[in-house]
């Protein structure tokens, strides 16, 4: 579609430049400055009332450099539930109050908007526009927020350079690409390898793109940066991190392969198996971040170990990549949406209130508050994965794709007896929230805020494990690429 | 919707309403929301007694079996769906009537708790959750109220969860559950794998038509991988041990779940799938079965705690049912699941009337540090607590298996199972009846030990003596509904009265067993029969010797019994039945305390070994390749490579100190080497 | 002739980009900086990229480095404090490298690439001019807000609070 046709196509992500803007311009003004969380926030519930006028909607925009599919549609969501929240949350979280809150404001909404990028981008261009600049620009100033803390701005400078080090990689992989098909979209990359007799060049060319999408993703062996850095962020900002740019990510990466390669039923390159490959990297992936996620003390790095865990399961998906895959992908996001973030917003809360960080910290908090402590469990649950519970609608989707394709089984028994290392590191937080008597018995009462966004977050978390009929049939919609 | 499904909605929905009820309404409500639970569970029971009316006005097997989809994920659909046959109308009537007894009882029992109602919540969801597993036709549906099963009990086990006991008892229960179900979890995907359903009915009839050939291996593997499920709910060696922990919550709860449901559900899914366990995995049951009966019979010697004592009893005899199965003594194992039920929820409920009596007195008395439960406080009870006493008797003579009482037709028919077990296959399988009567002998032993040191002799504490008084009738009441039901006469009228005839309406109703995985039911039923008589004579005999010498040891004291217990302990065998085997202690050392130092391990795997070691051995592979190739000088390589090695060590030793896991250059050269080990590693492949 | 002047260019662009990296002054570093971009407009020039060249040395050299080189003399604290190299791993850093090269050009030279057949024209601002302005029209656009985001992060970190 034409340049101008396109833009009544592109309704809310124009409306996020205008929110992005507006938030910017109303801090200039004094007796408005107050405001630009409300602008925010509504910039992005307008956003998605606009985004709903695009339901059922698939065209490629802008001559072919991005899309509006269904596809995009459903990660589109995601996004502006988890951007919603998370300045929701900042507002009242304490460790943010020193900070500037308009430009805070400003360029998460600027991540959003590059997550919408993102999910929609069709070519190399975009791809790399949206995934490495425009979401990991503002990333990494986010990470860094807090100046005045040592963590954070250590978090900020290792997000940067391991950021440059993998996008480097990934842009001279699309230079490969390019040279090998003499495309930049990705449907003239899929024709353009249909002829190409190159296997070891297009074997690297993967290898150094998967660099750059697995550092989305923290996929081993580009996690690294992952711990440090979700701890020394500021807790919301870890919890977003932890979700959108994650589901971005994938989005990325089975938009990528699948148009481009399974249409071409190149299951193999340059002799090697690559969905074997990403099987193996699924299975060391979901490895480490669990069985070093249970050494941890401070509950944040131990969350941040568990994401890298939940990406290897997802990759579990990645390696078999049939619609059904990407389906089973789609509906362990939606529901990793919920458990994750929720568990972040506890973890805003018991910094809060008792500026507790590690396990030690936490002993007693369910006695301290009762119900808050009882949401947590049911997090857990749901992030273990135990029925009734999101978490396990969503392993099993995941599971039943990895069975029923006959591929890798031995990829599922991992899975599983990943599942139960995870429960004794979600359990120990339990443990440590309910078995302990708090030192100060005292109870607490959470922000009213931050004690309904968990509360939010934890009912899905369960619901979507009882009845999840809406979910699929929103997903079995998004399929379309 | 027909009238049957709905009633059978009604059934595992009605419970649900009573927890939804209590949780939002309760606290308001006060202690008059425990009505709405009862009018609950009477309806529930009145609708589980209508189909077990429909068992004599039906014969036949499936009473309801209607499926929906779920849901459904391309070539993949799972549905959802109950199937009540004679068996689940069984199980429906023991679990709704335990449940509304249980429920009746805590009126009385929990009388003025801060969480009164929402006690009365988790009792709606856990038989919710019981209820389902019951009407489950499905594995899957099964394991999800599996699951749910685990999480009530959880919150029922650590309902007073102020008390540090109670909350890690809870927590031990739920995680020790959780390594049987990961087997569980496997064996259903491993058949799902195979047959492509979940559906028993339909599993069961694949496995008739020879889906698993050959050698049937895989089916083993699958059948024992279930049954892991059940090891861990029935508590079965070597997973029985949070059940003596779980004694920490509420007496009734123990008597709901610890007798005749969640440690039941483990047996009757093993019922479930007996169809399908091959002859291999039953020996296996069989085994599992026996180990736990005779191991936990011998614990239960010598605890002092009057809930301990009868929980390694309940464990003991959940290895009889196991046991039964596993030698194919189908219709015995499921008989003693339900007269178990009854006898030994009477017996929880006996011994909570006790403690809640025990209680009291000490309360009047102002003495909070005695232990309400130890039984050496007791002695004496019997002219204070005649109902009480009465039912407790009854229910010990029927888990002890004399005639006129429910415990010895069932366990008479295992033990007749064992010996024909061990007529048909000879060898080592001599250990299962050993173990069986080894088990029933010391049965009557240590429930006759109960009995005597809590009722009879001299009051031990002569000021707890006075205050004790019968409990009020909604305590007393359950407790004679349950002994009537433990006597004989309730499962084998109208055929016979006949105390040593077991033929009666349930032997009817419920088959004899089916199995398609190879084990030949018409043999087993032969030997079962041959068996019956001798092991009606043994059964008898050791009933008699073990009550004889509780006698002895307890009521006459003809033995004393401390100068035995220091003659046995010379080699260490009360030691060894008090602290339960040691068993714990050997999990401390063999499993946790080597995970825990492994996951250490693997930690420092990714930032030393990987990080450090791996590159490091890059640097070394740098030094040898420019020792080797750089220099050529034969004199001054010699020396490189001595002090080289010196100087390498001590390198490296330099390298792991100063970095530190943190270093972001370390990361990106793992970033890199990633990379090239993954091109290296599958272009070599 | 042209491969001669094409082997100089890059020689001293690899050669000032390896000093930017090792030097300790910082200073050093900055005006070694300078022979690399410009070093990178020869290239440019090599590629028929004229346009790109001009851009490349109007921008980062007239532009960006002075501002580089401004910031480095009146933060005299930089200029002066010799910079540490927490650089351990050389040894193993340099052979991962070297390794990763020698593969990637192993593989590049033996590669049978996707080559159009070249066209020369007078000059490339028009064609450019249609590719950024139509072509790829959005993410031209979104490289603005992009600039926005670099431009409130640096706001933002520079800030005295």
């Amino acid at each position: 579609m034409s340049n101008f046709s396109s833009i009544a196509f592109y309704l809310p992500e124009l409306l996020l430049v205008l929110t992005i803007l507006a938030v910017i311009v109303v801090d200039l003004i004094p007796g408005l400055k107050r405001f630009n969380w409300i602008i925010a926030l509504a910039g992005i519930v307008f956003t998605g009332v606009l985004l709903y006028g695009d339901s059922g909607v698939s065209e490629s925009l802008y001559l072919g450099t991005i899309a509006s599919d269904p596809f995009a549609y459903f990660f589109k969501w995601i996004f502006l539930i988890a951007g919603f929240f998370t300045i929701l949350v900042s507002r009242h979280t304490h460790a943010l109050r020193g900070a500037d809150l308009p430009e805070y404001n400003a360029l998460l909404l600027i991540v959003v908007f590059g997550l919408f990028l993102m999910a929609s981008a069709t070519n190399l261009v975009t791809v790399y526009l949206g995934m490495i600049e425009t979401v990991s620009l503002p990333s990494y100033v986010l990470a860094g927020i807090l100046k005045n803390d040592r963590k954070s701005n250590e978090a900020s400078l290792k997000y940067v350079i391991f950021g440059a080090f993998s996008s480097g990689l990934m842009v001279y992989g699309f230079s490969w690409l390019y040279g090998l098909t003499g495309s930049m979209s990705l449907s003239g990359i899929q024709q353009g390898l249909a002829g190409v007799q190159e296997p070891l060049a297009l074997y690297m060319a993967i290898l150094l793109v998967l660099a750059g999408f697995g550092y989305k993703i923290s996929m081993v062996p580009f996690h690294f940066w992952t711990p440090d850095v979700y701890e020394g962020s500021p807790t919301p900002i870890t919890g977003f991190l932890s979700v959108a740019p994650k589901a971005a990510g994938f989005a990325i990466l089975m938009r990528f392969f699948y148009s481009v390669f399974t249409t071409n039923s190149l299951t193999t390159i340059a002799g090697v198996d690559w969905l074997t490959l990403i099987a193996l990297l699924s299975a060391v992936t979901m490895t480490f971040g669990n069985l070093i996620a249970l050494q941890q003390e401070n509950v944040k790095r131990m969350l941040a170990f568990s994401s890298i865990a939940h990406a290897g399961y997802m990759l579990m998906a990645l390696s078999i990549l049939s619609p059904d895959a990407i389906k089973a992908v789609m509906v362990y996001l939606t529901m990793y949406l919920f458990m994750n973030m929720g568990a972040f917003f506890m973890v805003i809360f018991a910094e809060n209130q008792l500026n507790a960080h590690t396990l030690e910290d936490w002993k007693g908090l369910g006695r301290k508050a009762p119900f808050l402590g009882a949401l947590m469990v049911i997090l857990m649950m749901s992030l273990t994965g135990l029925p009734p519970s999101a978490g396990f609608v969503g392993k099993l989707y995941l599971f039943a794709v990895v069975i029923a394709s006959k591929k890798f089984y031995w990829l599922a028994i991992v899975g599983v007896l990943n599942s139960v290392v995870s429960l004794f590191y979600y359990f120990r937080i339990v443990k440590a929230m309910w078995l302990f008597s708090p030192a100060d018995p005292k109870p607490v009462k959470a922000d009213s805020v931050i004690g309904l966004s968990i509360l939010l977050f934890t009912i899905p978390a369960l619901l979507l494990g009882i009845y999840w009929t809406p979910i699929i049939n929103l997903i079995d919609k998004s399929i379309g690429f | 919707m027909t009238p049957t499904l709905m009633f059978a909605l009604a059934i595992l929905f009605l419970p649900l309403l009573s927890f939804a009820f209590q949780i939002f309404f309760g606290s308001k409500i006060g202690r008059a929301a425990h009505w709405f639970s009862l009018a609950a569970l009477g309806v529930t029971l009145s609708l589980a007694l209508s189909f077990f009316a429909n068992i004599f006005i039906t014969p036949g097997y499936a009473l309801l079996d209607v499926s929906a989809v779920w849901f459904s994920s391309g070539s993949f659909t799972v549905e959802l769906g109950i199937y009540i046959d004679n068996i689940a109308a069984v199980m429906l009537v023991v679990v709704s009537t335990i449940s509304f007894l249980v429920h009746i009882y805590s009126t009385e029992y929990m009388r003025g708790d801060p969480r009164y109602t929402r006690y009365f919540g988790y009792l709606g969801l856990f038989t919710f959750s019981m209820n389902g597993i019951v009407l489950a036709n499905s594995l899957l549906m099964m394991y999800v109220f599996w699951e749910l099963v685990g999480i009530s009990s959880y919150l029922l086990i650590g309902f007073w969860f102020e008390k540090q006991s109670a909350a890690s008892a809870g927590m031990k229960a739920f995680l020790t559950n959780r390594v049987g179900d990961i087997g569980m979890f496997i064996g259903i995907l491993l058949l799902f794998m195979q047959l492509g359903t979940f559906n028993i009915q339909a599993i069961a009839e694949q496995v008739e038509f020879g889906a698993f050939d050959g050698t049937g291996l895989l089916l083993t593997i699958a059948g024992i991988m279930v049954f892991m499920g059940a090891i861990g709910k029935s508590a079965q060696f070597p997973l029985h041990i949070w059940l003596p922990d779980a004694m920490e919550g509420p007496t009734p709860v123990s008597a709901l779940i610890h007798a005749a449901t969640m440690v039941a559900a483990g047996v009757y899914m093993t019922v479930r799938i007996f169809a399908f366990l091959t002859p291999a995995a039953l020996e296996f049951v069989a085994v599992i079965g026996g180990i736990t009966a005779l191991m936990a019979a011998i614990i239960a010697i010598t605890q002092v705690d009057i809930k301990r004592v009868l929980a390694y009893s309940t464990v003991s005899q959940l290895g009889y049912m196991v046991m039964a199965l596993g030698v194919g003594a189908f219709q015995a194992g499921f008989f003693h699941l339900t007269t178990h039920a009854m006898f030994k929820a009477c017996l929880f409920l006996a011994s909570g009337s006790v403690i809640h009596s025990m209680h009291h007195a000490l309360h009047k008395i102002d003495d909070h540090s005695t232990d309400p439960q130890d039984m050496r406080n007791m002695g004496g009870l019997r002219k204070k607590m005649p109902i009480t006493y009465i039912s407790m008797v009854v229910a010990s003579l029927s888990i002890s298996g004399i005639p006129f009482f429910t415990g010895f037709l069932s366990k008479d028919a295992i033990l007749a199972g064992t010996l024909a077990y061990y007529h048909l296959h000879h060898g080592w399988t001599i250990f299962l009846p050993i173990s069986g009567f080894g088990a029933a002998i010391i049965t009557a032993f240590y429930m006759f030990r109960l009995i005597f040191m809590t009722f009879h002799g001299e009051p031990a504490r002569k000021d707890i003596h006075e205050h004790l008084h019968e409990t009020p009738g909604a305590m007393t009441t359950p407790l004679i509904i349950l002994s009537v039901l433990s006597l004989a006469f309730v499962f084998t009228i109208p055929s016979t009265v006949n105390p040593f005839n077991s033929q009666g309406w349930f032997t009817s109703a419920i088959h004899t067993g089916e199995n398609f995985a190879g084990l030949d039911m018409e043999v087993v039923g032969e030997a079962l029969h041959h068996a019956h008589e001798p092991a009606m004579m043994i059964s008898l005999t050791v009933a008699a010797l073990g009550i004889l010498a509780a006698l002895l040891f307890y009521l006459f004291k003809v033995v004393d019994v401390e100068k035995l217990t220091r003659r046995v302990n010379k080699l260490g065998l009360y030691n060894l039945s008090f602290h339960k085997f040691y068993i714990d202690e050997i999990y401390d050392a063999v499993l946790y305390r080597p995970f825990f130092w492994y996951t250490k391990v693997v930690a420092k795997f990714d930032w030393e070994l990987y990080d450090q070691k791996f590159i490091d051995w890059w640097g070394w592979l740098t030094l040898k390749i420019s020792d080797w190739s750089g220099y050529s000088d034969y004199t001054w390589l010699d020396q490189k490579v001595v002090d080289g090695f010196g100087k390498a060590t001590r390198y490296f030793g330099k390298e792991l100190r100063l970095s530190q896991s943190g270093v972001i250059q370390n990361y990106i050269l793992g970033g890199v080497i990633g990379i090239l080990s993954i091109f290296i590693l599958f272009q070599a492949f | 002739m042209a491969e001669v002047a094409f082997i100089i260019i890059a020689a001293i662009t690899l050669a000032s980009a390896f000093f930017v990296v090792f030097s300790s002054n910082l200073m050093y570093s900055g005006v070694a900086l300078f022979f690399t971009l410009f070093g990178v407009a020869g290239l440019y020039v090599f590629l028929y990229a004229d346009f790109l060249a001009a851009t490349q040395i109007m921008v980062y050299v007239g532009g960006i480095m002075v501002l580089i080189l401004f910031g480095i003399m009146l933060t005299n604290k930089i200029a002066s404090t010799d910079l540490r190299q927490a650089n351990r791993g050389r040894f193993m850093a340099g052979l991962s490298a070297f390794i990763l090269f020698l593969l990637i050009s192993a593989i590049a030279v033996t590669t049978q690439w996707h080559t159009g057949s070249p066209q020369f024209l007078d000059t490339t601002v028009a064609k450019l001019g249609m590719m950024i302005l139509y072509q790829y029209l959005l993410p031209f656009e979104v490289a603005s807000i992009l600039l926005l985001a670099a431009l409130i992060g640096a706001a933002l970190l520079s800030r005295k609070k």
